[in-house]
């Protein structure tokens, strides 16, 4: 029982996390047609900005520059290199971006080395919000998911209550309508680049502190965020909610759970017969936690292959 | 009358190709099979994309399974356990990248586009993460070693004999890959580039005919997998990493997806380039990304496509007005990369934890450091006015470079016939035809 | 019109309209979540017919064209043709059985000649979709044929040109023809005149005549003058339902239709 408690939690947080970087990237292409590779880059980026910050004194002032830095970095992106190669068509500007995502985790190696840095979240964080059971649940968990909470809750109403949100919403669908209606699209276009990219920064100041950051981070952070988008449906911040979602837990279920197959088929008297097979009958779910969500995209993929909230043809 | 000047290339390429293990080292030979294997890997990747518009970020997957395929039966002949001949082991890569290539394609090719390259990503990502834990297919994190078997009178012992093995299946793959360009799938597969949507209502079942030029594509991808493994003679699960996955995609654009051998230059030029580089500095995959972006900025036909461009625009009198314009570009190219390589390599060697550990014995000051044989001071005048100076000037001729070098193309091209008709034109390159 | 072995479309059969309906659309809807676009539809087209398909802007006529081709599913009806169901088939199945379309925003394939473009279609029609081991040269049907139809629409000068360089009119030509070369009974062609000059419309008109014969048409159209000249059967599609069908003498003086068009009340 305790098991499951805190492996919701942990699938939950874990989610968000997710759901703070795929929201940008699933926004910027649903607007914009491009899908930005190099978004779980700035959200290395983010955690080596606050990994600076941290180590010259300041935890919070990291929290606060790494989603400006990683922002600043989107709009330089967008301005200066997306906007060149725009006609050349989709394809083009997503392997610039993967391109750029290369260039981005190189620079950091360059400064930083090709270990992993001890990013840290300050002493006073280093507590336990409470109990469940047995287990001390760690505060710094829970400040992880109200963040993400918090960047939704404020996402939803500046999307759906704000003059600038409505505008966002309809360039979505008819960017050369609103461009038609006098306003300035290429800036519309520029802020939701810098915007999402601001997210990742932060998400990534904020999850650096607590998973390991490395130079790595980025290509495995980076395909899980691929595969929420494909599951979730690109374009839908809310299919990308529920895949988030989705993958947080079945990665947090499976990581602690050492069975296998033959465990399973051990339930039906087979299980000797499996174990003596080997390979991938003995192979323990929580050694292959992390090839989940790709499975899942698989499953997802052949059951409904326009995703999750995609639209069917 | 271009396919016969194609033809003389090739075939003056392959006796080049042919008779240089007689001048080469060990060492450059050992470099010239790798740059075939990379050039044959990357024409294959270049199948799907260049020709189907289908990007594939994941095609390492094809690449491992056909090395690992490769290995297990050496090792089966190893083992005695049966007789099969090494220089047909490829085939096996082929057979495991085309099968494969059916089942994943299967799957990715439901979605097109961007959908269809992350789909491919994560299943190569899924084999990443299942092979260091799959020992008895993987080998685990060691992976698998074997060696060569003799066979047809030959040890396959030395390199010369793993070269002319290579070689041999480079020849016989890009032939059937071009080929293929002239199938009737192959001018398929030129349509459902420029237009899918169109091609399904022209009776076409676009994603059985997807699936299987992808599958064609993973084959090939799959022989360059073997022939790296027994040119090896090992692999292990890193072969899968995205890295790799990668490393295909940057080269096969450097070289230009337009063209059909734009991809073979690029990833040849790019693995050459790694193997001198490497040994220098530990960024050179910044260098090689740094290229790709400029490349994709600037000459997003590629390598390949430069090269092209040249050989079909420029008359033969007209290389000469071109020749004082490119020596410009050239310093001014030299100037910017060198200070940028200056910029780069020097944050390198302060960066090291050697570097940090001087600096710990002389109590944080900033010590000089050893760089190109020469000591900088970091907080010199001299450090910091080179690659500024490098940079500064680089780029204050640049514009004028770019304006000479224009200038000298109009006139270059001014006067010519028009561009030969031979019904059949050059993938993905615009023949502009004259005013 | 010379006869040649084609492996799945039906034969034009050449001669006067006969009786029996080849294309036919039965209380046809379509809804896009809460939008209603086609509200009931009943048409049929019959073999051999020139049929034109007007109606005012957002009438539906292109979601119609969508419907029966396989693009769109329809939310419920029936689509027969020859008297089998297409409905929810995919668009290539339903090219097989002979029906094709054209495109109102021309769909060619821009990087490749105009030769390769009808090639494509031909080569499908001969049974040469996944062929391999051949090359496409040595095809000599299928290479014949292309030049038959580069000459039956008159883009010979322009057999080897990108179909991306081609002028806005040759353009429509060759979208047109790809459809045509898939060897369909029934011919779908969405606005083939949009945007053309007088000259360059009765060209087309005069072309799409000769190349058709013997083939169902169904055309949807902006400009009356081709529909008269080019039609003999019209229907008219307000608001998703078909509110008038015959021949266009009759149609024209209809006073529901010209209501529909010109809004007023006509007593």
């Amino acid at each position: 029982m305790e098991y499951i408690v805190v492996s919701i939690l942990n699938g939950v947080v874990h989610g968000l996390l997710l759901f703070m970087v795929s929201a940008g990237l699933t926004l910027i292409f649903g607007m914009m047609g491009v899908l930005n590779f190099a978004h779980a880059w700035f959200y290395m980026l983010g955690a080596y900005v606050g990994f600076t910050l941290t180590r010259l004194g300041g935890f919070w002032i990291g929290l606060l520059l790494a989603p400006i830095i990683a922002g600043l970095a989107g709009t330089l992106v967008e301005r200066y290199l997306l906007r060149r190669v725009h006609h050349y068509g989709h394809a083009h500007e997503l392997l610039l971006t993967f391109g750029l995502a290369f260039i981005i985790e190189e620079i950091i190696k360059l400064f930083y080395g090709d270990a992993l840095v001890s990013y840290q979240m300050p002493d006073y964080m280093r507590f336990a919000a409470f109990t469940i059971f047995e287990t001390n649940y760690p505060f710094y968990r829970i400040f992880m998911g109200a963040v993400a909470i918090g960047m939704f809750i404020i996402l939803y109403l500046l999307l759906t209550r704000t003059r600038v949100g409505i505008i966002v919403r309809a360039a979505t669908y008819r960017p050369s309508t609103v461009e038609a209606l006098g306003h300035n699209l290429p800036l519309v276009f520029m802020g939701v680049f810098a915007g999402g990219s601001a997210l990742a920064g932060l998400a990534g100041a904020v999850a650096g502190a607590f998973y390991p950051t490395g130079p790595n981070m980025a290509v495995d952070f980076g395909t899980l965020v691929f595969v929420v988008v494909v599951v979730g449906g690109l374009g839908s911040v809310v299919g990308a909610l529920i895949a988030s979602l989705m993958i947080g837990l079945f990665i947090s279920f499976s990581v602690g759970l050492n069975i296998s197959i033959a465990d399973f088929l051990g339930l039906f008297g087979l299980g000797n017969w499996a174990s003596d097979i080997g390979g991938l009958f003995t192979l323990q779910l929580s050694t292959i936690a992390n090839s989940m969500p790709f499975l899942l995209m698989l499953l997802v993929l052949l059951i409904r292959p326009a995703g999750l909230m995609g639209d069917r043809q | 009358m271009s396919q016969a000047r194609d033809l003389a290339l090739f075939v003056v390429g392959l006796a080049i190709l042919a008779i240089l293990p007689l001048f080469l080292s060990p060492n450059l030979m050992n470099a010239v099979i790798k740059m075939m294997i990379a050039a044959l890997f990357a024409l294959a990747f270049a199948l799907a994309m260049g020709q189907a518009g289908m990007l594939s970020f994941g095609h390492a997957a094809y690449y491992g399974l056909g090395a690992f395929a490769a290995l297990h039966l050496m090792r089966a002949v190893e083992m005695k356990l049966f007789f099969f001949p090494t220089p047909l082991v490829p085939i096996a890569g082929a057979a495991i990248g085309f099968m494969f290539g059916i089942v994943f394609g299967w799957l990715a090719t439901q979605r097109t586009g961007v959908y269809f390259a992350m789909v491919t990503l994560a299943l190569a990502e899924l084999l990443f993460t299942l092979a260091p834990t799959w020992n008895s297919v993987f080998g685990g994190e060691s992976g698998i070693s074997t060696m060569r078997g003799a066979s047809w009178g030959l040890s396959f012992g030395p390199d010369s004999h793993v070269y002319y093995l290579t070689l041999a299946w480079f020849v016989i793959s890009t032939w059937c890959m071009w080929a293929f360009t002239k199938s009737p799938l192959g001018r398929l597969a030129l349509a459902l580039r420029d237009n899918e949507h169109r091609v399904r209502f022209l009776g076409f079942n676009t994603h059985v005919a997807r699936t299987l030029i992808f599958a064609i594509s993973c084959t090939f991808a799959g022989v360059a997998g073997a022939l790296l493994a027994i040119a090896n003679e090992a692999t292990n699960y890193t072969i899968f990493s995205a890295q790799a996955s990668a490393n295909v995609v940057l080269q096969t654009f450097i070289g230009g997806a337009g063209t059909f051998f734009g991809p073979a230059l690029g990833a040849a030029t790019m693995t050459f380039f790694a193997r001198v580089t490497s040994d220098l500095t530990r960024s050179w995959l910044l260098y090689q990304g740094l290229i790709f972006v400029l490349i994709m900025l600037f000459a997003p036909e590629g390598l390949g496509g430069i090269v092209s461009l040249h050989m079909r625009k420029l008359r033969a009198g007209s290389w000469r007005q071109l020749l004082l314009p490119y020596l410009l570009c050239l310093v001014v190219g030299l100037l910017l990369i060198s200070g940028l390589v200056f910029v780069v390599e020097s944050i390198h060697v302060v960066m090291t934890d050697a570097y940090f550990a001087k600096r710990v014995a002389a109590n944080g000051a900033w010590v000089p450091y050893q760089f190109f044989g020469r000591t900088f001071e970091p907080l010199g005048l001299t450090t910091w006015a080179i690659p500024i100076m490098l940079l500064g000037v680089g780029s204050l001729l640049l514009p004028m470079a770019r304006r000479v070098t224009a200038t000298a193309w109009l006139l270059a091209t001014q006067e010519q016939s028009p561009p030969s008709r031979d019904g059949q034109s050059p993938t993905g390159v615009r023949q502009e035809a004259t005013a | 019109m010379s006869n040649r072995a084609s492996s799945n479309a039906t034969m034009p059969v050449p001669g006067a309209v006969s009786g029996e309906p080849i294309l036919e659309l039965r209380n046809v809807l379509k809804s896009f979540g809460e939008t209603e676009i086609i509200r009931g539809v009943d048409l049929i087209v019959k073999r051999g017919q020139r049929h034109a398909l007007i109606g005012p802007n957002g009438a539906g006529k292109s979601t119609l064209f969508n419907l029966i081709s396989g693009h769109y599913l329809p939310s419920s009806g029936e689509i027969l043709l020859n008297g089998e169901s297409i409905a929810g088939s995919s668009p290539h199945a339903i090219n097989r059985r002979g029906l094709s379309r054209s495109f109102q925003i021309t769909n060619v394939f821009p990087r490749m000649s105009v030769a390769e473009n009808l090639r494509i279609s031909i080569m499908g029609r001969h049974g040469h979709r996944l062929t391999l081991f051949r090359p496409v040269r040595s095809l000599k049907a299928v290479n014949d044929e292309v030049d038959e139809f580069i000459d039956k629409l008159r883009l010979a000068k322009r057999r080897n040109d990108l179909a991306g360089d081609l002028a806005y009119s040759e353009q429509r030509i060759l979208e047109m023809g790809m459809s045509l070369a898939t060897g369909p009974a029934v011919l779908l062609l969405d606005e083939p005149t949009a945007g053309m000059s007088r000259e360059e419309t009765a060209y087309i008109v005069e072309l799409i005549r000769q190349v058709t014969e013997g083939r169902t048409l169904l055309v949807v159209e902006h400009d009356m003058s081709v529909v008269f000249t080019l039609s003999d059967q019209v229907s008219v599609l307000v608001y998703g339902k078909i509110i008038a069908s015959g021949e266009p003498a009759a149609v024209r003086a209809d006073k529901i239709v010209q209501e529909a068009y010109l809004g007023v009340e006509v007593h």
